[in-house]
């Protein structure tokens, strides 16, 4: 891997202080330290040579135009929690931007809008709409704890509350302030007109919005973005149907979804798993590992959760019937036992709560976790889920398998949870084989990664679209002359990230 | 376990998912008065005082495994921010993996300082007191004068009785009528107690930033002079915890004795029909719950339970009542004074806010401990209570400075900041009960 950066030096440093103030930049070692993360979504990470936390877009724009001069490599992250995504991923480090103290928040009720910088966690979002706003909801990541941030997941086009009904969350995006690698701030959609609002997101020309929202802070900072709230109605629920293949919840699913009105319009969340979701959130040693313990208490090797939200009791009603129904006639018609979950009310507020602390366990198993996201048409995901357990299996690690619905099963979203001994030697190179192994067979398949691992998804990907990538490495030319913002899941420049050769040459 | 080695596994359960910087970080549906007071809010005194993200829990966990891993050296600077915590253990509740961060942020203390960095100026000098056999005490008073508090209430000196009072250096030395408070109570409940001469300090505040050797040796002194009485007492949360948490686990055996706060065990005797307070308290009272004796044996019940357990899945939720029922102690006991009436914080019992002194903050960082007080001032102003209740020396100190800071702001600015904490009176529970009875 070739080095094309230089190192931030004290000059730098001390015109970041000019820019942003003494108190919000630091290079001491323990600070850069207390950033890293290595897991959660990325294991790859280095260490930030200086840590900036601009207040507003004024100050991102200056602090890029002094990279620039100095060719210093930036990395923006919001709450961090994609973990060592939100990390400079190649040497040197660079300039890490902690956009946190950007957290203002506006709602606009009858457009149907709210504004959030990239410091507005779920956590604070949800407590201000509950208490000033109750009959809406903001778009925040349906699992994610409470320091995920609005903007940080739809950048990742996350998964959101409503998903499964909305899209992932950069479908809810009305409008964005972006400030661009060279410094420029300027707006999307119907924003990009002095004094309009927010409200139509192809705005006055051809949207560039998937450049920034796909890049992860490749192709530009996002220092604002406006997104659609979605209505809160309080009568809601979580019923969840069992089965013992992946088929058996998959088919039901898309036959309940694929109407998209109607019930399924209600049916905002549909998401499932497999019983080792249950199993591995304890730890290895302190919890029954044999499936018969899960069957005694309820839990079925595979099952789909429907949660569903509706503005009375008979429009609930209604839903939880329409769903019953087509579970029954599937029972019948495909000669399968699909039994209904009896679940107890606790287990209901549970999965209603957002933000949640639900996934944070996988580290419990053993000491640490990897989602590994995919998206594939809704039903091929059972394929693609029997594959990676089985290679899951294969590689030593349990099968944990989670998959949702992303607009009315149109899509899936297919996540294995590597669970593993962060503490291990050699286990960061064991997950990258078998991500690598996974990896080449699906993009066979026709199936992409979402969240591409810097290392090994984004470079796989599009050693494959070779012509894609051609045009990508254009615009981001444009828009980024000295490549400073960090390669992200874009493999730009290709040589930081992979020895193998580039699409470019061919 | 005690050394950052043997928590390693422990630390790298951490996945930095920052949940444990907010209170209530998994009831977001938690219902509240306002905005301000209403589902899960941020409850780290030093990151929200600091901001970087090495003040939150959730950093220092990372620096933590740098420094494991030799990525990140021991410096004057790593002490410094590791420092920065009073070890509330705010955070630890919040963490659904069960990691020990404030024995982490411990341990992380001592493995510096072992690494060879001096200890920062104010705890060195505790430590060095502490040390001193002719003080072993922080606050640099003569060893033979412990017990000088009793005045002429000699007779409970070193007497035959299966009950201690474990009084402890604050309130031997600074604080004496919380131990007037508690032989008052002791004397008027019959119970037959001695207090020990020879007592040294628990060694809290040199564990805390990270003294181990001198810690052990305190105690052992202190195992050694209390392991023929069959239940020792305490008035000061930070030794109650020190003996009952810290004691075990540094000494790798049970304690030969049962312990107990003073509070609780006036809880015990209500439980058994031996208290009955008659008097009248009418006060509008909020309760601050002192993290050392309610969180941090709350949280250390729960891992107890787990600790045997062979089924986390079935037995975790067992561990969590066991310390839910240990945060009721003290409400049972002020819903037992007749007139009082008790209106909660937003912030209680395991997702309560510090006040502020403890983990070493009060001496070295007394900008950090003002600020927390403030924030936790503030919270119980919004309660409408006109007393602010808890049992703690350092828990009453760093809220009287509080007050007084906020008394200062009003003489300066002419404001009124009422509203923010300024009126309130602390009172310390063991002086009310004895008052009471
Ligand atoms: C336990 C757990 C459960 C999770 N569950 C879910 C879930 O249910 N649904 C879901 O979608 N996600 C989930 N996630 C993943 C993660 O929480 C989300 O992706 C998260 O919302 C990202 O937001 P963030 O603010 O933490 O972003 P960060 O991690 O800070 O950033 C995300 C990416 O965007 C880049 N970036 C950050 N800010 C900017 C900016 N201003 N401009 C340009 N680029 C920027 C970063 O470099 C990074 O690559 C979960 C994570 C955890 C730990």
């Amino acid at each position: 891997m070739t080095q094309m950066y230089n190192k931030v030096t004290d000059e730098v440093v001390k015109k970041l202080v000019a820019i942003c103030g003494d108190q919000y930049v630091t290079t001491s070692e323990p600070l850069r330290h207390s950033y890293m993360a290595r897991g959660i979504m990325g294991n790859e990470a280095v260490l930030p040579e200086c840590i900036v936390r601009p207040a507003n877009a004024e100050e991102v724009s200056k602090i890029l135009v002094l990279a620039n001069e100095n060719l210093s490599p930036v990395t923006p992250a919001a709450g961090g929690l994609s973990g060592g995504f939100a990390l400079p991923a190649i040497e040197p480090g660079g300039i890490y931007m902690d956009m946190t103290r950007m957290d203002k928040m506006t709602v606009d009720t009858e457009n149907r809008v709210m504004v959030v910088e990239p410091g507005v966690k779920s956590g604070d979002a949800w407590r201000i709409f509950k208490t000033k706003y109750p009959d809406w909801a903001p778009p925040i990541p349906d699992g994610a704890p409470p320091a995920a941030t609005v903007l940080g997941d739809a950048i990742e086009r996350g998964f959101s509350l409503v998903t499964g009904v909305y899209g992932p969350q950069a479908d809810m995006i009305m409008g964005m302030e972006v400030v661009l690698p060279t410094g420029e701030i300027f707006h999307t959609g119907s924003w990009a007109l002095p004094g309009a609002k927010p409200f139509y997101r192809w705005g006055i020309g051809p949207n560039p919005d998937g450049l920034f929202l796909g890049s992860q802070g490749s192709m530009g900072i996002i220092t604002k973005c406006a997104i659609k709230m979605v209505p809160h109605p309080h009568y809601k629920t979580v019923v969840a149907y069992g089965g013992e293949t992946w088929d058996d919840i998959i088919r039901p699913a898309w036959e309940i979804s694929k109407h998209e009105m109607g019930i399924a319009e209600r049916t905002v969340m549909v998401q499932g798993g497999n019983y080792e979701l249950v199993m591995t959130r304890w730890p290895k040693e302190n919890v029954p590992v044999d499936y018969e313990f899960y069957k005694k208490i309820g839990v079925d090797q595979k099952w789909m959760n429907y949660e569903c939200w509706a503005w009375s009791k008979e429009e609930l009603d209604e839903t939880l019937q329409g769903i019953d129904k087509i579970y029954k006639d599937y029972e019948v018609r495909e000669k399968r036992t699909l039994p209904q979950q009896d679940l107890h009310p606790k287990q209901v507020a549970s999965r209603l709560k957002k933000p949640n602390k639900i996934a944070i366990p996988y580290s419990l198993w053993q000491a640490g976790f990897l989602f590994i996201t995919w998206y594939c048409p809704w039903l091929e995901s059972g394929e693609m889920m029997e594959e990676y357990c089985t290679a899951m299996e294969n590689y030593g690690f349990p099968p944990t398998m989670w998959v949702a619905s992303i607009d009315h099963a149109r899509q899936a979203i297919v996540m294995p949870i590597l669970c593993y001994d962060s503490t291990e030697p050699g286990i960061f190179d064991k997950i990258r084989e078998f991500n690598l192994e996974t990896t080449k067979s699906f993009l066979k398949k026709g199936w992409i990664n979402y969240r591409p691992d810097t290392f090994v998804h984004a470079p796989e990907t599009f050693s494959k679209a070779k012509e894609y990538y051609k045009m990508l490495v254009k615009f981001r030319k444009v828009l980024d002359p000295n490549l400073i913002l960090h390669p992200g899941r874009l493999a730009i420049p290709w040589e930081s990230v992979s020895d193998e050769p580039s699409p470019l040459q061919e | 376990m005690t050394s950052l080695e043997e928590l390693r596994k422990i630390n790298a359960r951490c996945i930095h998912c920052r949940a444990c910087q907010y209170a209530y970080s998994g009831e977001p549906d938690r219902e509240g008065e306002d905005e301000t007071y209403t589902g899960m809010l941020q409850g780290c005194p030093a990151g929200l005082y600091y901001g970087w993200e090495g003040y939150f829990n959730s950093g220092k966990q990372w620096m933590a495994r740098a420094f494991l891993n030799n990525e990140l050296p021991a410096s004057k600077e790593l002490l410094e921010v590791t420092e920065a915590c009073t070890t509330c253990g705010m955070c630890e509740t919040q963490c659904p993996n069960y990691i020990d961060t404030v024995h982490v942020t411990e341990a992380l203390r001592a493995a510096i300082i072992e690494a060879g960095v001096e200890p920062l100026d104010k705890h060195k000098i505790f430590g060095e007191r502490v040390r001193n056999e002719e003080l072993r005490n922080p606050y640099k008073e003569p060893r033979e004068e412990r017990t000088k508090w009793l005045g002429d209430n000699i007779d409970v000196i070193d007497k035959d009785a299966k009950i201690a009072y474990y009084v402890g250096c604050t309130a031997a030395y600074r604080q004496q009528q919380i131990a007037d408070h508690t032989v008052s109570i002791l004397e008027k409940m019959g119970v037959d107690f001695t207090v020990v001469s020879d007592e040294v300090c628990c060694g809290s505040p040199i564990l805390r930033t990270g003294q181990r050797d001198a810690f052990k040796e305190v105690m052992k002194e202190n195992l050694d002079l209390f392991k023929d009485y069959d239940l020792v007492l305490f008035s000061c949360a930070g030794c109650y915890k020190t003996f009952r948490n810290d004691y075990p686990s540094h000494s790798g055996e049970p304690l030969p004795f049962k312990v107990r706060h003073a509070v609780e065990y006036a809880y015990d005797l209500l439980e058994e029909g031996k208290l009955d307070i008659k008097k009248e308290y009418p006060k509008k009272v909020t309760w601050h719950d002192p993290c050392h004796s309610i969180r941090h044996v709350g949280i250390a019940i729960e891992k107890e339970i787990l600790a045997d357990s062979k089924n986390w899945l079935l037995d975790s939720r067992k561990a969590q009542k066991a310390k839910e029922a240990h945060y009721e102690i003290p409400r049972i006991v002020l819903n037992s004074i007749p007139g009082l009436e008790l209106v909660e914080m937003y912030r209680n019992r395991g997702n309560s806010f510090c006040c502020g002194a403890g983990g070493g903050v009060k001496a070295q960082f007394p900008d950090l401990a003002v600020f927390a007080s403030k924030e936790r001032l503030k919270e119980a102003a919004a309660t409408g209570a006109e007393v602010l209740m808890t049992s703690c020396p350092f828990c009453v100190t760093n809220f009287n400075d509080g007050i007084k800071a906020l008394k200062k702001e009003e003489e300066e600015t002419g404001k009124d900041l009422s509203d923010v904490g300024s009126k309130l009176v602390v009172v310390e529970l063991l002086e009310l009960l004895d008052e009471l009875l």
